[in-house]
């Protein structure tokens, strides 16, 4: 019991660090950077134009005013009343802005990442069960193609032949512009959109999952419980998913829910090829538009969803290892 | 290492190559500057410009040539950039260890877990696009996993044999990093680096096709940065302009891949022992009467097993030959490597390949087993020969139940209903000595001693007429040895089995076995009964095991040899 809290304090101060310093990076880039920091918000000839007290105003209102400790202070209480600043483009508090774009985007994830740890999965298992031969090597090859192709280029592939010269599907966005205005109608455009993000997503995260399959895998059909489950003359069936998929899920299971956040940075390039209308696309228009307390908030947020996804992960371990729970035996007395 | 890995890294090193030869002559000999207007807009692939033309009549494949350059720079510079300081942070930490280890640990750890992505995007606008911002960014968020990886490593060379001895000697600390960590730990940087090489490929292409890239610069993901801005997959232009570049990527990626892949295996080979097992077709099996008739429950005739090593095969158990009659304990005796557990696992069908029997004969009450199909021997196991493995390490499942793992040997062969297989655990637990309530419990929650008892359950509970323990007593206290031998000898003769018993503590299968034979380097030496080999045996090796059993009165030989 003792251990295991130390192991959640020690996590606990893990995650409060990384807040710490994704909150500090926010803070210091802005004002670490070099030039005038109203070349953010104004090209040259709009400065000239301003009054000192015109200016004075703008940066107060960005949070540039003052000493850098008041400055930090300022900061620092915006975030823990969740605000965020007030997005340029959008002309929104940044964190209403997000809350419209992050539906989509866990639509998004959610269906690609549970289709890529799926079928990684799956493909690793089988194939490190019939490790050396062909059909392992093969799909060894195949996997190690996948992870080596850039996700948006695949995402570029896709609606060049799926959605330009075949028509097949949309070639941007979530949904169409002409809705028929029934439910089901809109879910079925909706699902329409999806169908080549998520297979371009899933494309690009499936490598990894195979090969984390297959060498965790790997470990756990070398072990001796798989020898002696064998001598018990269990089903074939029994042996790999009971034995030696069960033992092999640990690792994958932990990088699997932590990826869940971790993903919502990597759909960047897969919204922006898309144009979805979700946070990784929010992210990049941000940039581009030099939108930079929207591009803030986007990062935060999204160091919020990595270590949510890591609590998740920590919390709902002990449910799939039993060596991280306590004993429901012991408890009884022995 | 298996001719596929060789393959695999071969391969790896001619796709590097054409590219990086690419990469050094394709802009000398291309008659076209990449950054001018080649020729119209949008031309296909042509005698004159063989991948065509962009839509700012740019030559595509004095393109690529450029951006192979910068792609191929901006990743080599990178990985050279993040190994070096993963590489110190990592052997430093791992080396110098206490404060400044923990302090370097919970760096990587923050580094770790921050998105790496929107951390690049953030820090590169502020800095601004550019070759010098793309290797910044892509060093800042992959240093800190080559450093954990690299201080693993070293950790473990520092607690291996060769350190300690040096530092028992009196090794100074400098010395030792010198001889020992740095040689050992600088092999792993090759694999590291380049694992690097390929993600910071894949990174500088994100980079640039977000438009974080040296505008004055042409890399494969600028190109298709533009390519993407300008609609380019909307024109027949995509074949010409979105196709190539991607492959390029995909060739230098999956180049560093397969090396890595390479690599990997040979510094640092996979430690499983896992390989496919072959298909035993189903096949017509004649019944040795003679054996039937004569009661002989097991009859090992002639079995040889080899490995290959070296290209050539060691023999492991060579031309052994011994019977089991119904209800007899046989013990096998030898050392470590002496072939007896290869016996055992060739009996039960568990040889794993390499291993090769060019000849011999298994008979299990009349047939051989080698000519059981798949599923013919998977009913033999645990229905008709048990098997009790030893239960120092693994052989219990950590993260199924003892319930469960009973449970599934129950259903494996025979169709039960709840209740009954419930009573049946039960009374499985009870023949061991197990309370009950044990099977809810986990193979860490138990001792070493209770675990064998969970082992030897799960072998009997099908009630099999022969079993075969594996040195059932290695790794438990001396008591618990005791306890365990009483307990099987005890289930042996209330169920009149048959068995096989493998140790290579003497004193204990003396105490269990009707017949003994004597291993050593897969021969059988000596064989007899139990009392009369451990009494009148002349062999020379059977003597030397007999005679180092520790007795607690001096043997008369021993006085003898005191008074000589």
């Amino acid at each position: 019991m003792n251990r295991r809290f130390s192991y959640f304090g020690k996590k606990l101060f893990q995650y409060t660090l990384v807040l710490f310093v994704a909150i500090s990076i926010n803070f210091g880039l802005p004002r670490l950077a070099p030039g005038d920091p109203l070349l953010y918000f104004f090209d040259e000839s709009t400065i000239k134009e301003l009054t000192g007290a015109q200016k004075q105003e703008v940066l107060d209102s960005v949070g540039l005013g003052g000493t850098l400790w008041e400055q930090y202070i300022q900061y620092l209480k915006g975030i823990f009343t969740w605000d965020f600043g007030t997005s340029i483009k959008y002309a929104q508090p940044v964190t209403e802005v997000i809350a419209d774009k992050l539906l989509w985007t866990v639509t998004l994830i959610l269906p690609a990442l549970l289709l890529s740890a799926v079928i990684g999965v799956i493909i690793g298992a089988y194939s490190a069960w019939n490790r050396g031969r062909k059909r392992d090597i093969g799909f060894l090859t195949m996997m190690l193609t996948f992870q080596a192709v850039p996700g948006f280029w695949i995402g570029m592939l896709f609606i060049a032949i799926f959605a330009v010269q075949l028509g097949w599907f949309p070639t941007y966005g979530a949904v169409s512009i002409v809705q028929d205005g029934t439910t089901w109608g809109f879910i079925k455009d909706v699902a329409w959109h999806l169908v080549l993000p998520i297979a371009t997503l899933s494309i690009a995260t499936v490598g990894s999952n195979y090969l984390l399959t297959r060498s965790s895998m790997l470990e756990s059909l070398g072990q001796d419980y798989m020898t002696m489950a064998e001598a018990k003359g269990v089903t074939k069936k029994t042996l790999i998913f009971n034995h030696g998929l069960r033992n092999a899920l640990l690792p994958i299971y932990t990088q699997f829910t932590m990826s869940l956040g971790t993903l919502i940075g990597g759909s960047v390039v897969v919204e922006t090829v898309f144009s979805y209308p979700g946070i990784g696309r929010l992210l990049y228009e941000s940039v581009v538009a030099r939108d930079f307390p929207m591009m803030q908030g986007v990062f935060l947020m999204i160091t919020f969803g990595v270590i949510a996804a890591n609590i998740f992960a920590d919390l709902t371990y002990p449910l799939i290892d039993p060596r991280a729970k306590s004993s429901a035996v012991h408890k009884g007395g022995q | 290492m298996r001719k596929s890995t060789k393959f695999i890294g071969l391969t790896g090193v001619v796709m590097f190559s054409i590219v990086a030869l690419f990469a050094i002559f394709g802009p000398l000999f291309i008659p076209y500057d990449a950054y001018k207007q080649a020729g119209a807009s949008f031309q296909p692939p042509s005698a004159s410009h063989w991948l065509g033309t962009n839509d700012m009549g740019q030559d595509i494949l004095a393109e690529l040539a450029v951006g192979a350059r910068t792609s191929l720079f901006i990743g080599i510079m990178t990985a050279i950039l993040a190994t070096l300081i993963g590489g110190i942070v990592g052997v430093l930490s791992g080396y110098i260890g206490g404060r400044f280890e923990q302090l370097m640990m919970r760096i990587i750890d923050v580094v770790l877990t921050l998105p790496y992505l929107p951390l690049m995007i953030v820090v590169a606008v502020y800095m601004g696009p550019g070759v010098f911002t793309q290797i910044f960014v892509i060093t800042l968020v992959m240093w800190a996993g080559k450093a954990r990886q690299i201080r693993a490593q070293t950790l473990s060379i520092k607690s291996a044999g060769p350190v300690l001895a040096a530092k028992t000697m009196g090794a100074s600390d400098f010395y030792i990093f010198k001889k020992h960590i740095l040689p050992g730990v600088f092999p792993l940087f090759i694999p590291q680096f380049v694992g690097a090489v390929n993600a910071s490929i894949l990174m500088e292409s994100s980079l640039s096709f977000l438009g974080m890239g040296d505008p004055t610069m042409k890399s494969w993901g600028s190109i298709l940065y533009y390519a993407n801005s300008r609609s380019g997959f909307l024109t027949d232009a995509w074949i010409w302009w979105i196709i190539p570049p991607g492959i390029c990527i995909v060739l230098v990626v999956l180049a560093f891949s397969f090396m890595g892949y390479y690599l990997e295996e040979k510094v640092n080979p996979r430690l499983s022992a896992y390989t496919a097992a072959q298909k035993r077709v189903k096949q017509q099996i004649t019944v040795n009467e003679e054996l039937v008739a004569q009661n002989i429950a097991l009859a090992v005739r002639d079995l040889s097993v080899k490995y290959p090593k070296n290209g050539k095969f060691t023999t492991v158990v060579s031309d052994v030959r011994f019977d089991v009659k119904q209800g007899e304990v046989l013990g096998i005796v030898g050392e470590s490597g002496s072939g007896k557990t290869t016996v055992a696992s060739a009996i039960i069908q568990q040889l794993r390949s390499p291993a090769h029997v060019p000849h011999g004969a298994i008979y299990f009450e009349g047939r051989d087993l080698q000519l059981f199909s798949d599923e013919e021997i998977r009913e033999v196991r645990g229905q008709q020969i048990g098997y009790i493995a030893q239960a120092a390490m693994n052989a219990l499942n950590p993260v199924v139940s003892v319930e469960k793992q009973l449970k599934e040997a129950l259903l494996a062969h025979q169709t039960l209903s709840t209740k009954e297989i419930d009573e049946r655990i039960d009374e499985a637990l009870i023949q061991v000595g197990l309370e009950p309530k044990w099977r809810y419990a986990f193979s860490h929650e138990l001792s070493g001693g209770m675990r064998q008892r969970v082992i030897i359950a799960m072998a009997l509970i099908n009630k099999p007429r022969f079993v075969i323990a594996d040195e059932p007593t290695t790794g438990l206290d001396v008591m618990v040895q005791v306890e365990i031998i009483q307990l099987l000898r005890k289930l042996q003769r209330e169920l009149n089995l048959s068995m096989i018993f493998i140790s290579h503590d003497l004193p204990a299968v003396l105490s269990i076995t009707d017949r003994l034979i004597i291993m050593k380097y897969g021969h059988i030496v000596d064989e007899g009964p139990s009392k009369a080999l451990a009494k009148t045996s002349t062999h020379p090796y059977t003597r030397r095991l007999i005679d180092a059993i520790p007795l607690l009165q001096p043997r008369k030989e021993e006085v003898r040899d005191v008074v000589h």
